[in-house]
Parts: C-alpha cells; sequence; structure tokens
C-alpha cells in the first residue's frame, strides 16, 4: 500500500501529502523527542522538526510536527490547551510547507 | 531650637566676627530666592534626586547619591583633549542624527517598560556609535545620561568605569562637551557615589573653557553634601550667589543630607524652617531627603513622625521615593523596617518595574534576601499580568541572581519558596537556562545535581549551550569537564550532542580519541571513531568528486565498495549526519553504474534503500524522480519499487497544479464580472463655458438637444458655485426628467446639498442626499468634508434643527460615517449662541447616536469659565463613564490650563495613576502653538514633569517651537536650562531649533550644534549648485574647503561625469553611500574592474551600503571578464550585508557566464545543474539571462552543453525551469525552429504554464511583442485562455497603433466568440477611433484606468486566499 502511494505520489507531483502542525511556545527544557512522544496521542507522528541554534545551543522554541494522516492532524488541532511539562503549546496549522528547510532534526516514524 | 541661619554662619564662615556680613549674604540669597517665586521655578519641585531618568519621564532612580562616607576616593575629570577633527561629511551627519533617534528609541522603549537599560543595550549603541565615527553632541549625551541608576543590574564601580570609558573615547572621536556634558558626567559621579574632588572639577570645566552653570553648582554642592561637607558646599553657594545665580528647592534638599551626614540632625531638620522663611515651600524632595537621612540612621520613630508630616502638608510621595527609602534602609542595615515602608506604597502605575528595579539593584549590592521579601510583597500585583497557565514569577529575580554569582544554595532556597508558593511552576529549570545562557558551567551542573535529587528530569541538550560555548572558544579541557559532568550527573549522550557539539571541538579525531577515550564509555567511542572517520574521509568528499565530470572513472569502484563497507558498519550516525548529501550521492552512485553493474549489484542497492528506509532519511522528490529514472530504464523494477517503499520520495515538492488550477479560477471570475457592460455611453464635452452662468444657460437653450448629462453636471456645478440654488434645482430636476438614470459625481451632489440648504431647500437638499444613497455615489474623504462645511454655515445661523436633519439622513443612508468632523456643527451650534446646556444636550444625543464626542474642550472650557460648577460635574460624569476617567481628566487639565486655572490643573495632572497619552498632551500643545499661547504652553510643560512615561524631548521641543513662532530666546533659554537640569538628552532637532532661535538674535550658541541631515541639506544646497560645480571645475582640488565642498555636492547630486573626474583629480574624498555606488557603475562601464572592486571594499570598510545596481553591474563586469573568482569574492563579501535585495541568481548566472567566457562550459554546466538539483526551491529561479547571453553572442558550442544539460534536468530530475527558460529564450529571439524542436525533447515544458503567462505579461508592456505572443500561443495553444492570449494581443497592438491586426483580432475573436474584457473593448476602441473608423460595438463609458483598476482589484481579490 504504502508502495502504490510512493508511486502514486511521485507520479502526478501532487507535492506534500504530510499533515503538518507549527508549535510554537516549546519549552526549552523538552527536545525532540519529549516533543514527538507528546505528539504521539494524537496520531502517527511522521517528522519531527525542532531546529536548534547552532550558536547558541537552545532550540529555538518552534517546531513543525507532520502526521501522517489528516485525522491525526485534527486530533492535534482540536485539542486545546496542549500541556506539556507544564507548559502551553501554540498548535496551529502550518501555512507554508516545510519542504527544502534544511535541518538538522528531522524523524521518521514507521 | 538653633537658629539654622546661626548655624549656618558657624559652618560656612567658622569666625563670629563675620556674623553680619553672613547674614547680609544669606538675605542676598534669600532674596534671590524670592525672585524666583516664578511658578516655573518654584512651583516645580526640582528633584535632584532622579533627575536622570527624566529623560524619559520613568524614574527608576533610588540608587541615587547616597554615599558610604568611608570610601573616600576621589576622583578628576578626564582632562578635555580638544582634537580637531576634519568636519564629518553630510552623509555622516544625516546617519548621526538616525543613530541618535534610533538610540534614543532604543533606549527610551527600554526605559518604558522595564525602567531600565541593560548594560548590552548600551554598549551596543556605544559601539555603534564608536563604529560611525564623529559621535555627535548629544550622542555623548545619551550614553553618558544612561551610565547612571539606570543600570540597577550592574554594580556601581562598574558603572563608573563605563561612564569613564564612554567620556574619554567620544572625547577621543571628536566628540565636543559643553556645560550639559559636565552637569551629566556629574550626575552620573551623584547617581554612581563616586568620590571626586568638586574643586578639581570646576578647574577642569575652567581648563576646558566651559562655564559652570546653576544645574553645574547644584550639584557639585550635592556632592559635597553626600560626604557631609558643609563647608564645601558653602563654598559653592558662595560661587552661586557671586554670579547671582538662584538658589532653588534642590540646593535646600541638598543641604538635608549634608547636615544630616554631618552628623548634625538639628540643622537637617532646621532646613524646613529655612525654607519656609526664604519662601521656598519644601517639596516632596525636601521630605524625601530627611526620610532618607532618619533611614540611615534607622531611626524609624522619626520616618514615621515626618511622613506623616508630610501627608498633613498634603504633599505626595511616589512608590519610587519610598522605594529610595527601602533602598536607604538596607544599605545601612536596618532591613527590618522594610515591611513597613513596602506596606506604604500605593501600587502607582509604574509601580511593578520599579520594585523589579528596587529588587535587581538590591541584590547587585548584595541584598538577595531583603530583594527577595519585596520581591515577595509585589508578586499579587504581578499575578494580574500573568497570561499563561503555569505561573513564572520571579524570572527576573533568578536571572539576576545567576549573573551576580549568588551562591547556589540560597538560589535554590529561593526557588524553592517560589514553587511552594505557587508562584513558578518551574524556578530550578528556569535558573538552570540562566546559567547555561551565561555560561556558568560550575553553577549550572550544580543546579543540575538539585534537580536530579528533586526528581526533575535531566536531557543530554541541557548541556548543548555549554558546549556550543566550549566549542566556539575550541576549549577542550571546557568540553570535556562537560562531558564528566554529564556523565557523572547519568546522563546518557546522545547522537547529536556527540556529532554536533564534542566532536568539532577537537582538531583532529586522534586527539578527540585520546581526550575522550580517558573519560568516555565505550559506546560514545565507538561512534564518535564513525563519525569522525566519515568526516575527514567519507560522504562530503565523495559527493564533491562524484559529481564533478573532471574526475577520472578508475577509483569509482573502488570508493563504491569502501562505502557500502561503511554503511554497513556505521548506520545510524552516518547517515544523520550527512542527510542532506546522501540523496545526491545516492543519484551520482547509481547514475556511474550501468545497467549490467546495477543488475549484479542489486542485492547492496536493495540493502541500502533499506537502510535508508530505517534510518529515517528522506530524500527530496525530485533527486528521487531522477534515480528512479534511472532504475527503470535499468530494467530493475525491484528496486523501483523498494526504493518506493523505503520512502526516499518524501514530497516535498511545491504544489505547482494546485498554482495553475488557482490561475484558472481567477480568470474565470474576471470573465464573469467584466462582462457586465454598462448601460450608457458617455460623451465628454469639454467645455461648454468659463465662469458664465447666463451665459451657459443661454447656450443649454439654443442647443436644448444636444445637452448631455454631462453638460447639465456642469452646469449645475457652475450654479452651485455661483449660489444659485433656484437654477442649480431647476436644472437638476430637468436632468432627471430626460435621464433618471443618470448621476452627478459626488463633489457636484454635495454642492447641490450645500447651496439647497443653505437656501433653506432643506427637503430638496434631503432628497439629493437620498438620490446619492439610490445611485450608490460613493463620497471622498474631500466630498465629506464639504458636507461637513454646510452643516456649519447652518450652525453660525443657529439653525441646529437642520443640522440634525442633515446628519440623521447622511448617517442614517449610510454616505458617510460618523465622524468628529460631522458631528461638530451640532455643537457649535449651540456652543455659538452660549446656551451650554443645549450643547451638553447635544454632545450626549451625538454620543447616543453616533458614538462621537466632538468639541468637548469647547464645551468645558466655557463651563469653566462660567464657573457653571453643576453643569461641569454633569459633563465630568458623563465623560468618565463614556471615555474613562484618564480621557476625562485631561479633557478636565486641558481646560483649566486654556483658562488659566494652572493651580486645579496641576491638581489634575498629579492624579496617582496618570500616565502620559502622547498624542492628546501633542494635540495641546499644537493648539497653542497654532494660537501663540506661551503660558499654558509652559505650564503644561512645566506640570508634565513627573507624568508617567512623558516623553519630555517632545514637551520641549513644543515649546521652543513657540518661543521660535515668537523669536523669544531670553524663553528658549531658560528652556535649555530646564532641560539640563532635567537632566535631559534633547533629540538633534530640538538643539537645532534651540540654536536656531539664539543665533537669530545674535546671542552665542553654548553648545554644538548638530548639522542638518542629508535632506534638510539638500534643499538648502540646491541653489548653490552650479556654482559648485563651476567651483570644482576651477578650484585648487587639494584645499580643505574645495574637497569638503565638493563632497556635499557630490553626495547629494551624485554624476557619473563629476564622479569620475573628481576621483581622478581628489583621492582623498569621501563619498556617501550613493555616491560611492554610483562610482562603482561608473568604474563597471568604463572597465576598471579592479578599481570598482576596490571602490566596494572601502565601501564595506566603511560600513557603507552599497546599492543593488552597484552590485549587479560589478558583479556583470567582472563575469564580462570571466573573472570567477572574484565573483565569489563579491560574494562572500556582499553575504554579510544582509540587507540589500539582490536578485537571487545574480551570482549563480554571472558565475556560469564567466565560466563559460573562459571557455569551460563544463563548468557552467555543472555549477547550474547541481544549482538545480540539490534544491527544489530553486525551481522558480530563473537562469534566461544565461540563455540571452549566450544567444546574443551565438556561442553554439556552449549552447549544445547547456541544452544537453537542460534536457537532463528536464528527463531525469523533473527539473523543468532550466528547459522553460531556454524554450522562452528561442521564442524571444525569433528562433522558433528551436523552441519547437526543444518541445519535442522536453515535453514538459508543455505544461509550465505559469512561466508562459509570465512571459506573455512582461511581452505585453513594450511595443514590438505580439509576433512573439503569437508564436508562443501557436506552439502551446493551451497556455492559458483565450481571452487572456486576445486581451494581451490587443495590448500590443495598442502599443504599436497596429489598428488592422487589432481590427483583424477583433474579428477573429467574434467569429471564435471569444469575449473581451472591458479594458480590452476600451483598447479597441481607442484604435477603431484613432483610425477614423465606427466603433462595432459599444465603448464601456469609464476610464482606462478605472477598468484597470477593476481588474487588478479582481485578481488581487481572487489571489488573496492563496497567500495565507
Amino acid at each position: 500500500m504504502l508502495h502504490s502511494q510512493g508511486l502514486n505520489m511521485a507520479a502526478t507531483a501532487a507535492g506534500k501529502k504530510v499533515f503538518e502542525v507549527f508549535v510554537s511556545k516549546v519549552p526549552w527544557t523538552v527536545a525532540t523527542k519529549e516533543v514527538k512522544e507528546y505528539f504521539r496521542q494524537f496520531g502517527q507522528v511522521k517528522k519531527c522538526l525542532l531546529p536548534f541554534d547552532k550558536e547558541t545551543g537552545f532550540h529555538r522554541g518552534f517546531c513543525w510536527i507532520g502526521f501522517t494522516t489528516e485525522e491525526g492532524l485534527q486530533n492535534a488541532l482540536q485539542k486545546d490547551p496542549h500541556i506539556i511539562e507544564g507548559a502551553r503549546l501554540q498548535v496551529q496549522k502550518n501555512r507554508k510547507p516545510f519542504s527544502g528547510r534544511k535541518s538538522n532534526k528531522e524523524a521518521e516514524d514507521n | 531650637m538653633v537658629s539654622p541661619v546661626a548655624l549656618w554662619l558657624v559652618t560656612w564662615c567658622g569666625c563670629p566676627s563675620l556674623f553680619c556680613l553672613y547674614r547680609l549674604n544669606m538675605a542676598a540669597l534669600l532674596r534671590s530666592a524670592r525672585l524666583l517665586k516664578s511658578p516655573l521655578f518654584l512651583v516645580v519641585p526640582m528633584m535632584w534626586t532622579d533627575l536622570y531618568t527624566l529623560l524619559f519621564c520613568s524614574l527608576s532612580s533610588y540608587t541615587s547619591a547616597l554615599p558610604c562616607v568611608s570610601c573616600r576616593q576621589y576622583g578628576v575629570v578626564p582632562e578635555q583633549r580638544g582634537l580637531v577633527k576634519d568636519e564629518p561629511s553630510v552623509a555622516v551627519r544625516s546617519k548621526q542624527a538616525q543613530q541618535f533617534d534610533w538610540a534614543l528609541a532604543k533606549l527610551d522603549s527600554s526605559v518604558r517598560r522595564t525602567g531600565r537599560v541593560t548594560k548590552t543595550l548600551l554598549l551596543h549603541i556605544f559601539h555603534d556609535i564608536c563604529r560611525t565615527g564623529y559621535p555627535s553632541g548629544n550622542q555623548a549625551l545619551l550614553m553618558l545620561r544612561s551610565c547612571g541608576s539606570l543600570l540597577p543590574e550592574v554594580p556601581l564601580v562598574e558603572r563608573i568605569e563605563l561612564s569613564q570609558r564612554i567620556w574619554d573615547k567620544l572625547q577621543e572621536l571628536g566628540a565636543t562637551y559643553d556645560v550639559s556634558h559636565y552637569n551629566a558626567l556629574l550626575k552620573t559621579y551623584l547617581q554612581n557615589e563616586f568620590r571626586f574632588s568638586p574643586t578639581d572639577f570646576l578647574a577642569k570645566m575652567e581648563a576646558a573653557n566651559v562655564q559652570p552653570n546653576r544645574v553645574t553648582y547644584q550639584r557639585l554642592i550635592a556632592a559635597y553634601c553626600e560626604v557631609g561637607d558643609i563647608e564645601g558646599a558653602s563654598t559653592i553657594l558662595g560661587f552661586m550667589k557671586s554670579k547671582d545665580l538662584p538658589i532653588t528647592e534642590a540646593v535646600f534638599n541638598s543641604l538635608a543630607t549634608g547636615h544630616a551626614r554631618a552628623r548634625d540632625m538639628d540643622s537637617a531638620e532646621g532646613i524646613l524652617s529655612v525654607m519656609k522663611g526664604a519662601g521656598i515651600e519644601p517639596g516632596p524632595d525636601t521630605y524625601l531627603s530627611l526620610l532618607n537621612v532618619y533611614a540611615e540612621k534607622g531611626d524609624f520613630a522619626k520616618m514615621k513622625q515626618t511622613l506623616e508630616m508630610v501627608e498633613n502638608a498634603d504633599i505626595h510621595l511616589m512608590d519610587r521615593d519610598l522605594m529610595q527609602v527601602v533602598f536607604s534602609l538596607t544599605k545601612a542595615g536596618h532591613q527590618q523596617y522594610v515591611p513597613e515602608i513596602v506596606e506604604r506604597m500605593h501600587h502607582e502605575r509604574g509601580y511593578v518595574p520599579d520594585a523589579m528595579n528596587l529588587c535587581l539593584s538590591l541584590i547587585t549590592h548584595g541584598h538577595e534576601e531583603t530583594a527577595f521579601s519585596v520581591l515577595k510583597s509585589f508578586t499579587g500585583l504581578l499575578v494580574q499580568s500573568q497570561t499563561s497557565d503555569s505561573p513564572d514569577l520571579g524570572n527576573f529575580f533568578l536571572r539576576h541572581c545567576v549573573n551576580m554569582d549568588k551562591s547556589v544554595e540560597n538560589i535554590v532556597r529561593f526557588c524553592k519558596d517560589l514553587k511552594d508558593s505557587g508562584l513558578h511552576s518551574s524556578p530550578l529549570q528556569f535558573t538552570l537556562q540562566c546559567s547555561l545562557e551565561a555560561k556558568k558551567t560550575g553553577m549550572a551542573v550544580e543546579l543540575m545535581r538539585r534537580m536530579k535529587e528533586e526528581g526533575v528530569p535531566l536531557r543530554p541538550h541541557y548541556f548543548w549551550p555549554l558546549f556550543t560555548h566550549y566549542q566556539k572558544e575550541k576549549n577542550i579541557s571546557g568540553t570535556l569537564q562537560a562531558l564528566r559532568a554529564m556523565q557523572e550527573l547519568g546522563v546518557a549522550s546522545d547522537m547529536d550532542t556527540f556529532s554536533i557539539y564534542i566532536l568539532p571541538s577537537f582538531p583532529s579525531v586522534d586527539s578527540a580519541r585520546t581526550s575522550l577515550k580517558v573519560i568516555v564509555l565505550d559506546m560514545c567511542v565507538f561512534l564518535l571513531f564513525y563519525v569522525t572517520v566519515l568526516k575527514h574521509f567519507g560522504l562530503i568528499t565523495w559527493v564533491d568528486n562524484l559529481s564533478s565530470p573532471a574526475l577520472p572513472n578508475v577509483d569509482l569502484s573502488a570508493f563504491r565498495a569502501s562505502l557500502i563497507s561503511g554503511f554497513r558498519g556505521v548506520k545510524l550516525v552516518l547517515l544523520s549526519f550527512f542527510a542532506e548529501n546522501v540523496a545526491y550521492f545516492l543519484y551520482n552512485l547509481i547514475d556511474s553504474m550501468n545497467e549490467t553493474e546495477v543488475h549484479s549489484k542489486e542485492e547492496q542497492l536493495r540493502e541500502y534503500f533499506g537502510l535508508l528506509k530505517n534510518m529515517n532519511i528522506s530524500i527530496s522528490l525530485n533527486i528521487f524522480r531522477g534515480i528512479r529514472n534511472i532504475l527503470e530504464s535499468y530494467q530493475v523494477p525491484e528496486l523501483v519499487k523498494l526504493s518506493c517503499v523505503s520512502q526516499i520520495a518524501s514530497c516535498f515538492c511545491q504544489g505547482l497544479e494546485g498554482k495553475l488550477s488557482f490561475l484558472e479560477k481567477t480568470l474565470a471570475e474576471l470573465k464573469a464580472e467584466g462582462k457586465t457592460a454598462s448601460s450608457t455611453l458617455k460623451k465628454v464635452i469639454t467645455v461648454l463655458c468659463a465662469e458664465e452662468v447666463k451665459r451657459a444657460l443661454e447656450l443649454k437653450i439654443l442647443y436644448e438637444a444636444d445637452m448631455t448629462p454631462a453638460a447639465y453636471a456642469m452646469l449645475i456645478n457652475l450654479c452651485c458655485r455661483h449660489d444659485n440654488a433656484e437654477e442649480a434645482l431647476k436644472l437638476k430636476m430637468e436632468l432627471a426628467r430626460k435621464d433618471s438614470e443618470v448621476a452627478l459625481d459626488a463633489q457636484k451632489y454635495v454642492a447641490l446639498v450645500r447651496v439647497l440648504s443653505k437656501h433653506g431647500k432643506l427637503e430638496e437638499a434631503i432628497d439629493m442626499l437620498k438620490e446619492m444613497k439610490e445611485k450608490d455615489v460613493q463620497l471622498r474623504d474631500g466630498t465629506i468634508s464639504l458636507l461637513t462645511l454646510t452643516m456649519n454655515t447652518a450652525a453660525m445661523k443657529g439653525d441646529a434643527n437642520s443640522i440634525r436633519r442633515l446628519q440623521e439622513a447622511i448617517f442614517t443612508l449610510g454616505l458617510a460615517k460618523p465622524s468628529s468632523n460631522l458631528c461638530s456643527p451640532l455643537i457649535t451650534c449651540y456652543l455659538e449662541s452660549g446656551n451650554y446646556a443645549g450643547a451638553f444636550d447635544a454632545t450626549v444625543e451625538v454620543h447616543k447616536q453616533y458614538n462621537q464626542m466632538p468639541k468637548i474642550h469647547d464645551l468645558i472650557c466655557g463651563l469653566v469659565e462660567k464657573g457653571d460648577a453643576e453643569l461641569l460635574q454633569n459633563v465630568v460624569e458623563f465623560l468618565s463613564q463614556e471615555r474613562g476617567e484618564m480621557m476625562m481628566l485631561y479633557d478636565l487639565y486641558f481646560a483649566f490650563l486654556q483658562t488659566g486655572r494652572y493651580k486645579e490643573a496641576r491638581k489634575i495632572i498629579e492624579t496617582p495613576g496618570l500616565r502620559a497619552r502622547p498624542t492628546r498632551l501633542q494635540w495641546f500643545a499644537e493648539k497653542c502653538i497654532a494660537a501663540q499661547q506661551m503660558e499654558p504652553l509652559e505650564n503644561m510643560v512645566d506640570m508634565t514633569v513627573k507624568l508617567f512615561e512623558c516623553d519630555r524631548d517632545d514637551m520641549y521641543h513644543c515649546l521652543l517651537r513657540l518661543c521660535k513662532e515668537t523669536n523669544d530666546w531670553q524663553k528658549a533659554e531658560a528652556t535649555w536650562m530646564k532641560m539640563q537640569e532635567e537632566n535631559l538628552a534633547p533629540r538633534e532637532r530640538t538643539l537645532r531649533l534651540l540654536a536656531d532661535i539664539l543665533k537669530n538674535n545674535d546671542k552665542e550658541v553654548p553648545f554644538e550644534v548638530p548639522e542638518m541631515t542629508g535632506e534638510e541639506m539638500a534643499v538648502s544646497i540646491n541653489t548653490h549648485i552650479q556654482h559648485h560645480v563651476l567651483f570644482i571645475k576651477t578650484a585648487d582640488p587639494t584645499t580643505h574647503f574645495a574637497i569638503s565642498q565638493t563632497t556635499v555636492v557630490f553626495n547629494q547630486y551624485p554624476s557619473s561625469f563629476c564622479l569620475l573626474s573628481a576621483t581622478d583629480h581628489v583621492p582623498e574624498f569621501s563619498l556617501s553611500d550613493n555616491a560611492n555606488s554610483l562610482l562603482i557603475v561608473s568604474q563597471v562601464k568604463r572597465c576598471q574592474m579592479k578599481d570598482a572592486l576596490g571602490t566596494l571594499k572601502g565601501m564595506l570598510q566603511a560600513d557603507q551600503v552599497p546599492s543593488q545596481l552597484a552590485i549587479t553591474r560589478l558583479v556583470q563586469g567582472l563575469a564580462s571578464e570571466g573573472n570567477t573568482q572574484d565573483i565569489q569574492e563579491v560574494e562572500a563579501l556582499v553575504k554579510t550585508l544582509g540587507s540589500i535585495k539582490l536578485s537571487s541568481m545574480l551570482f549563480v548566472n554571472n558565475a556560469a557566464l564567466a565560466h563559460i567566457k573562459n571557455e569551460d562550459i563544463d563548468s557552467a554546466v555543472e555549477l547550474l545543474q547541481s544549482f538545480y538539483i540539490q534544491n527544489t526551491d530553486n525551481q522558480k529561479s530563473s537562469i534566461s539571462f544565461v540563455f540571452r547571453k549566450v544567444l546574443d553572442a551565438n556561442n553554439d558550442a556552449a549552447l549544445d552543453k547547456l541544452s544537453a544539460m537542460v534536457e537532463r534536468l528536464c528527463n531525469h530530475f523533473a527539473s523543468y525551469r532550466a528547459a522553460t527558460d531556454l524554450f522562452l529564450m528561442y521564442l524571444d529571439t525569433g528562433r522558433t525552429e528551436e523552441a519547437k524542436f526543444l518541445l519535442q525533447r522536453c515535453a514538459a515544458v508543455n505544461e509550465q504554464k505559469d512561466a508562459m503567462f509570465t512571459y506573455m505579461l512582461r511581452a505585453a508592456q513594450q511595443p514590438g511583442q505580439a509576433a512573439k505572443i503569437k508564436a508562443l500561443s501557436e506552439l502551446i495553444p493551451d497556455f492559458t485562455e483565450k481571452e487572456n492570449i486576445y486581451s494581451h494581443l490587443v495590448k500590443c497592438c495598442g502599443l504599436d497603433k497596429d489598428f488592422s491586426s487589432a481590427k483583424a483580432l477583433y474579428e477573429r475573436m467574434q467569429a471564435e466568440g471569444v469575449k473581451a474584457d472591458e479594458l480590452t473593448l476600451k483598447r479597441l476602441a481607442l484604435l477603431y477611433k484613432e483610425a477614423g473608423e465606427p466603433v462595432p460595438f459599444e465603448e464601456p463609458p469609464e476610464s482606462f484606468s478605472f477598468y484597470a483598476d477593476k481588474l487588478k482589484k479582481q485578481r488581487s481579490e481572487s489571489m488573496e486566499p492563496a497567500d495565507c
């Protein structure tokens, strides 16, 4: 199934079929692992991009989460508030696809 | 009680025989003090304690000048090194002005928000000023004034060092210091408790030839008093007396402190009666001085007594004052009384930032315990501002504790307290963050240990900031230390930690291995080993080599073998580390294998893909396509499948299709809207007649049948202008009979309304308004103000009824939204007749109906003047209910000011909690300036001294503007003195204004006048330009004068001729950014590439910003010389600028052209190809420029290779941009056959409709392009809708004035059933008319721009959703 999806995607060049949310106000104490673990409750997380600033060693406080399904995305958007380690995250639908964006942290779940 | 006068005598003269003399002196002093009983000097308490922050009018200086008497170090004023610098250029000056404004705004916003400035910000601004060179006088002033109590986070010693450094450095750079600078320096001494010798200070001033003024003496007295040196203070008093300077409250306040410090409490207390005797009312600062001296002694009973006195004297001590008392108590070791003082705070506006600053100062001074108790006292206030669910109160406190290296013990205790009392959800984590930011490893590790004890999880990335820091410093032992701590705390290091944060700190693999072996676990060493191996021998070299066509094939298999084995071993580490390169590498790897090889290595490749899948590697879509295409061509379907299964292609591609369908939708909408044809064809009659109404009317009767609506409209307007209501109405009715559909324009309708209502035809006027509504006539601002005028005419006649009717009609019809202006006539109507009750009722009515409140100021002023307290009370209640208390207070304040009731005004503006409303203050100031009312304005400026957040410079600027209007230099001079007393750093415009006034009256200007900005200069130079140009040609260019003059001219009016000849003759010119940019362009034109590059480098060194054009021309010039190296250099240079907007393709295209120029086409191809392959985003970037140049040069060799590249990109990588660019370029240069051929080879170009459309849009901008658009539409008929093609072709015909083609087009459109939009019809109609032929369709009535706007609007409306 994945196979045909992949082919299909490539053939039609339909672009991203990742369902992304943009998360901001991520507390400095959590890193990719924690964020991913948190968002897993809403659906399969395909990617989690939490850029770190190599100048300071801290992350920048925002990240992108890509769900494999629309459902995951909707679940995440419907939940409010999102609290991780006592801090309230801001979660919104991602407006710009992050294609081509470079990352030092990218992960896929299968 | 001993007479204070007598005591004074003793302290001052020390000799009883001089008693009489002293008495005389005192009397004189008192007389002079009495003389000052003008409201300006005595009503305003001159606060010497926190003059400084008055600059921003946010006071925060409780750390004022309360010295510890024991440290008696005497500072010396730095020597004035009067270096005469060259005149700064105009560009520098204008930059200075901008920079000052920028710096002021920065500092201002910092102080407004927090009541303080950070050292980082201050240093940042300081370095910025130094970098530019030529610091101006008031930049220096601004800097100096920020070195005192605005820095609560900085220890006193450091502050003093800072101010000295700034003083020396700026002087060295050529800043001229006047008395205001010395006064500012004195203030920093006082605020930073710096001990210095006042007499030396005076001597230095004298040496620098700067005359001390009243403010200087006041501050010197304060300095003596700080150390209890009454004798010294008296000496200065003597100086003041001899110069006949007035003695103000500030002096007495200092003396109170002085006596107390000299342990003479009786005299200190006696100051109050001395002041009263001198006719000076003790102000809040007097009592504050006393409170502070009691606080130092720990005499709480006296403090209480004084506080009671204050209350009884109806004096208001601000929270900020009480905070000073808290500070004094703590410093003297009497903390136990702090809570009682804290309880007395009123929690005024700005309390929180002030209290925070108190905490910070206390921490800085080592009293964090007291600071914490203060913090706890106002957390209640902080909670209110808390928005998030998890509290984080006290962050500022914790951060400063970290910065001040407080013991972890204490900090942890504060954290625990904050957490237990629910004020902070994670104080330890926050403190850890601070210590990490501050790179305090020891503290951070200790804090983490505590966290671990408390069961808070620790994570590897907590250590990253430390590693980053050590990495930057190449501090290996630091890195190892952090790593050790990590292990000790049991935090497992992960791959990222190693690969990104630890390894790069080491110079080599070996050194890393050796160092790490000692301390690190085996697993880590293992990982490290592979990562470093790869980094040093691995992929990067690989990819580079493989992608280079120059690489011989020999070693490829060996590389591959080692790489494959590498994959097996390294797995995770390898791929995540080089994820970006892996994809491209993979393509090259597969590409380099032939079919049999692929088949034989199928197993290995399969393993590869499997690995990739497991390792979360994603490959961008276009590279995936490339790989897939090769694999497919090699007939290995299993692998193709696998490559998909492993999800190599994560589809990141931009939705090109989506965009196209969107455009289609837009066009459909345009079509639908554009087809609503208008019913009337308006003929333009140019001029029927000019001003002759009668003649016009006669003509009308004569040619009745030929009268068009437009002619009627003109006539009606004419009648309105001549105030002929009857005739206007008649004409209007006639017109309506002829054609009931026709509408006049808004201005004519309103003119009609005006003349009708003026002549009592109210109903008819309202009918006109209704008609406007019916016919949907839009009103513009100008016409709306005409309506106001109409109603004002009625107001003057006292006709409230008419106004009400008109207002009602206008608003209920929705012709205009209710505004203050439109509503004001009704109020004016009542005010004019002195009917205030009526005016108030009308106000209430208007507010209720239209939510407007015009003319309130006039109403209140009227009531105040009349003394109608009852009605005033009603108005006030109404206002505070409707607009809030603050607005009401301002209304009342302005009314009192306006009517000269200053005492009442002061009471109001001193209402606790009132803050500055700049727009309102400005409004009143403008009113005063316009009416030349000095007294109310001056009073406002004085009274707002302590107003929270009041921009003092703005206030004084207004005052000076009025001084300028009235040419009152005395007032201007007095204003300057007051500005110094407030310790204000005026903006340049203010200083210039002041200097202007003084100069106009032939007075000496006692400070350096900032030069005009470039803009202002340009205006004044304009008239002299001819003269200057002439001058340059003839004068000896080596003279300084010539240089500076010509520099000015060039920088303002850079012309390439002048620049080149000038720089040839006078190499030492300093040119502005613009002039230098132009110079580069001129040099490129002359093929002086080395010079041009030199100019650019020079500019960058001088922090100038070259223009986009200059860089573009330079890079193009370098390309034409084949100079790839310099192109790279320019790219690197320009990258640091960041701010200029350059075409993203400038460097790529020109580097490629440079390669081609050098006949190294392979390099060009490689460059362009990898550009498109490596980044999907690059599909938007065009390389047309390269093709154009190659085609123009008929460079067939290059063209062959480039078109092969284009095909490769298109067919292997699904990257179509290059092919499309080439296709369009073929088309554009008339090579239709080549274009056709390309289309056959790269079929996908057919689908690049966006690019085609853009091409058509651009082509249709210029004449002579119709053939190209035609050719395009023949090759790719469906690249857009036919309507679009035709409309652009018509546009081209219009540009070419080609009627016959246009006619043929129109006929074809008819035949094909293609509908034309209004703009196209307009264009066609024009062509028909110009050719003298009848227009075969109904021409749309409105203007070209109307339809163009309409189309644009439709387009942008349907565009908008895409941007969201």
